[in-house]
């Protein structure tokens, strides 16, 4: 009973021909409706076009305005049928009463679908708003599809198209795609990926989703072989049966990382039995998102997390781990944690041990896993000794190395030299690659920091310098033990649920 | 795909612009879907009271059945532990006379043993639609709130899934000298809830609690099933 295509009911007509999504995220002409000609005009389509083309999107642009001239060295069509060619995707910037106009004159140039920026629809609560929105959904039902309104469009770097304001988003793609109605999440979420290391096939934020959302996303997304990951926060659904379909079916082909915003108040509804009473949207919700097989994380930075661990990880569980760092109370609190999203920690054999605790200075070590180094300046190449001895336990599917290269500073200090040349960062980054090239087994670098004031930025500098560094080699990072052991347990879930 | 037996309960309750079944109603529909419900005789005269007696077995319990009547316990219209003829004939007239005013009669039940209770329920969610509940029943649904969804209709693993799902599933573990509770069976209950659901839009609700283990088997022992007002479509 997973979710066929054809059970995705959509609000167009049946005999209407499929979607041209590759028209619609790879356009080779774009009609950016709503530009301005005026000096610093800074309206949405004149952002749009300025961000496009400073993304080095590749297609051909075409700017229109009804008052003609010339921005950036081109010339504005006064009208989209002035255009001299078919257009493949349009975006759309006008003032919500010409919208469903401007889209129907590109639906009729050949678009394969348009993203409507301007507001002023059903989010106004007002009777034109809602008139304008169910206009708009009759101009799409005529055979064209649309994103928003209300919305900060599509951001998919193999193309160059980004979404508002983003006119220096990554256009380096990935394996992981993100929905969202909110732009700012979304386009907070680029930015995020782009120093956290995740890489983006597809992003939309389909704003009031008056015509394509959820549900029919969700569907292409699953078949779509430029994405691994899908992401996607969500407020209100249109149809619950059809997006429950939706996420069982591309859960059953991919992780679908699920954010759910709004879970807060179960909303006026007649209550009759004990039963309804007990549900409200926050139960019933996480019962649904589990059921369906979908990663559920709470706060955007979780979201972020997961899709780092989905898309850097290999596709498996990781049971039993082990983890390397320094620090007081690592071996009791990073076991508790561990234990805590039910992911083992187990003592390293004796004779692993012994040969472990060669690497590592003593007093004040401990070999027994986790392995507490006891000084944070271990060097790097013992350190990896140390991960390639404790990869020998045939348990071991994944290490942590937790690296607290703040401790770095004093030493900077004494010797008068910057925090950042003093520090074997590259040489540690190197030894991780190293480690997981030889072992077969995935390490998660934690770069924790305390030390986060305006008289610390040289250590702030040093964490993202490194964070770089590991990013390149493909190791990912997290800030901190917990953020990386509740992102194995989401890994964990996926493969080892249903969804195996 | 519809019961028959289940709609035709339905319809006359519907005919007579009923909003709820009585418990004996209820029972009868989720026993036309195999789900455990406990043995019972509705009982409007004093006359078949001896017959329903024999035939239900002592100790049993005597409540006061109407579509109209909600807390019965409040009502002080449960008799539990009947174990005598005598007792059992001053618990109807108790009841009776308590019910004054209402349409119904007295539901001679057998008394399930057990400590363990459960609940089980059915709702329709404005986004979802029909979903299945599964947690702790009796006092501790309330206080605890210990309880798991799953989206109808049901396969087998989302019925065992949404059982582990809650806090205290140990609770149908082999506990303290009681037995593991048939997961087997409760796995068809909530499966069938679920089809009640899907199968039976007239339905809107269902409250199962408790559901007792007697030993290893779940019985439904008090039920209620809410319909869809006609306004609703």
């Amino acid at each position: 009973m997973s979710g066929r295509p054809g059970r995705i009911k959509s609000n167009r007509k049946t005999d209407y021909p499929p979607t041209d999504y590759e028209r619609i995220f790879h356009p080779r002409t774009l009609a950016i409706v709503g530009v301005s000609a005026e000096e610093g005009g800074v309206g949405f389509g004149t952002g749009m076009l300025k961000s496009i083309m400073a993304m080095g999107f590749e297609g051909k642009i075409y700017p229109v305005n009804p008052k003609g001239g010339n921005i950036s060295g081109m010339e504005i069509f006064k009208r989209v049928e002035d255009i001299p060619e078919k257009i493949d995707f349009a975006v759309i910037a006008v003032t919500a009463r010409h919208v469903s106009e401007a889209v129907e004159a590109c639906r009729k140039k050949g678009a394969a679908g348009a993203e409507i920026l301007s507001s002023g629809f059903g989010e106004l609560g007002t009777e034109e708003g809602k008139a304008l929105e169910k206009q708009l959904q009759e101009t799409a039902a005529r055979g064209i599809r649309v994103i928003g309104p209300n919305c900060f469009g599509i951001y998919c770097p193999a193309s160059g198209l980004t979404m508002l304001p983003g006119p220096d988003l990554s256009r380096i793609s990935g394996p992981v795609a993100f929905l969202a109605q909110s732009g700012g999440m979304a386009i907070d979420l680029a930015h995020a990926g782009n120093y956290l290391g995740i890489r983006f096939s597809k992003m939309v934020s389909f704003g009031n989703g008056a015509d394509l959302r959820e549900s029919e996303l969700l569907h292409y997304l699953a078949a779509d072989p430029e994405t691994q990951v899908i992401s996607m926060y969500i407020e209100g659904i249109k149809d619950g049966e059809d997006f429950f379909l939706a996420i069982k079916e591309a859960a059953s082909r991919k992780p679908v990382i699920v954010f759910k915003g709004g879970l807060s108040i179960a909303g006026q509804r007649s209550v009759a039995s004990h039963t309804a009473s007990m549900g409200g949207s926050r139960v019933i919700w996480q019962s649904i998102l589990k059921q369906a097989g979908a990663v559920v994380v709470h706060d955007s930075e979780e979201l972020a997390q997961a899709n780092l661990a989905f898309s850097l990880l290999p596709k498996k569980t990781f049971k039993s781990i082990s983890i390397i760092g320094g620090g007081g109370a690592i071996g009791v609190t990073a076991c508790d944690t561990a234990e805590s999203y039910g992911i083992e920690v187990p003592p390293l054999p004796a004779r692993l041990q012994e040969r472990i605790g060669n690497h590592l200075p003593k007093p004040g070590s401990s070999a027994i896993n986790p392995v507490d180094v006891a000084n944070p300046y271990v060097s790097p190449q013992n350190l990896k000794e140390v991960l390639l001895i404790a990869a020998e336990d045939q348990r071991i599917e994944l290490q942590i190395l937790d690296s607290l290269l703040y401790h770095y500073k004093p030493l900077a200090k004494m010797f008068g030299k910057p925090i950042a040349e003093i520090t074997p960062y590259k040489e540690l980054a190197r030894a991780v690659r190293d480690v997981v090239d030889q072992t077969g087994k995935p390490v998660i670098a934690v770069l924790p920091n305390p030390r986060r004031g305006s008289d610390d930025m040289d250590i702030t500098e040093l964490i993202a310098l490194t964070r770089q560094e590991y990013i390149h080699l493909g190791i990912p990072v997290f800030d901190e033990l917990h953020d990386a052991i509740r992102a194995i347990a989401h890994i964990n879930t996926y493969y080892g649920g249903r969804n195996k | 795909m519809k019961n028959d037996k289940a709609m035709r309960i339905i319809e006359k309750a519907l005919r007579q612009g009923r909003k709820t079944l009585s418990e004996y109603e209820s029972k009868q529909v989720l026993a036309a879907y195999d789900i455990p419900v406990t043995r019972e005789i509705l009982v409007r005269d004093k006359t078949s009271l001896d017959k329903a007696i024999k035939k239900i077995g002592f100790p049993l319990v005597m409540k006061g059945c109407s579509a109209d009547i909600a807390h019965k316990t409040e009502k002080g219209l449960i008799h539990v532990d009947i174990r005598t003829a005598t007792e059992a004939k001053k618990a109807f007239r108790e009841i009776m006379t308590g019910m004054e005013g209402f349409e119904g009669g007295v539901l001679i039940q057998e008394m399930i043993k057990g400590r363990r209770e459960l609940v089980m329920g059915l709702t329709r969610d404005p986004q979802f639609g029909p979903c299945v509940m599964f947690g702790l029943g009796g006092i501790f649904t309330e206080i605890l709130r210990d309880i798991s969804f799953r989206h109808a209709p049901l396969d087998v693993r989302d019925a065992q899934e949404m059982m582990q799902e809650i806090r205290g599933h140990k609770i149908l573990d082999a506990v303290r000298g009681m037995e593991a509770a048939d997961t087997k069976r409760l796995t068809g209950m909530l499966i069938s809830i679920g089809r009640i659901g899907v199968e039976m839009p007239e339905v809107s609700e269902i409250d199962l609690n408790p559901v007792i283990l007697s030993g290893s088997n779940p019985v439904v022992v008090d039920a209620l099933v809410i319909l869809k007002q006609s306004s609703e479509g």
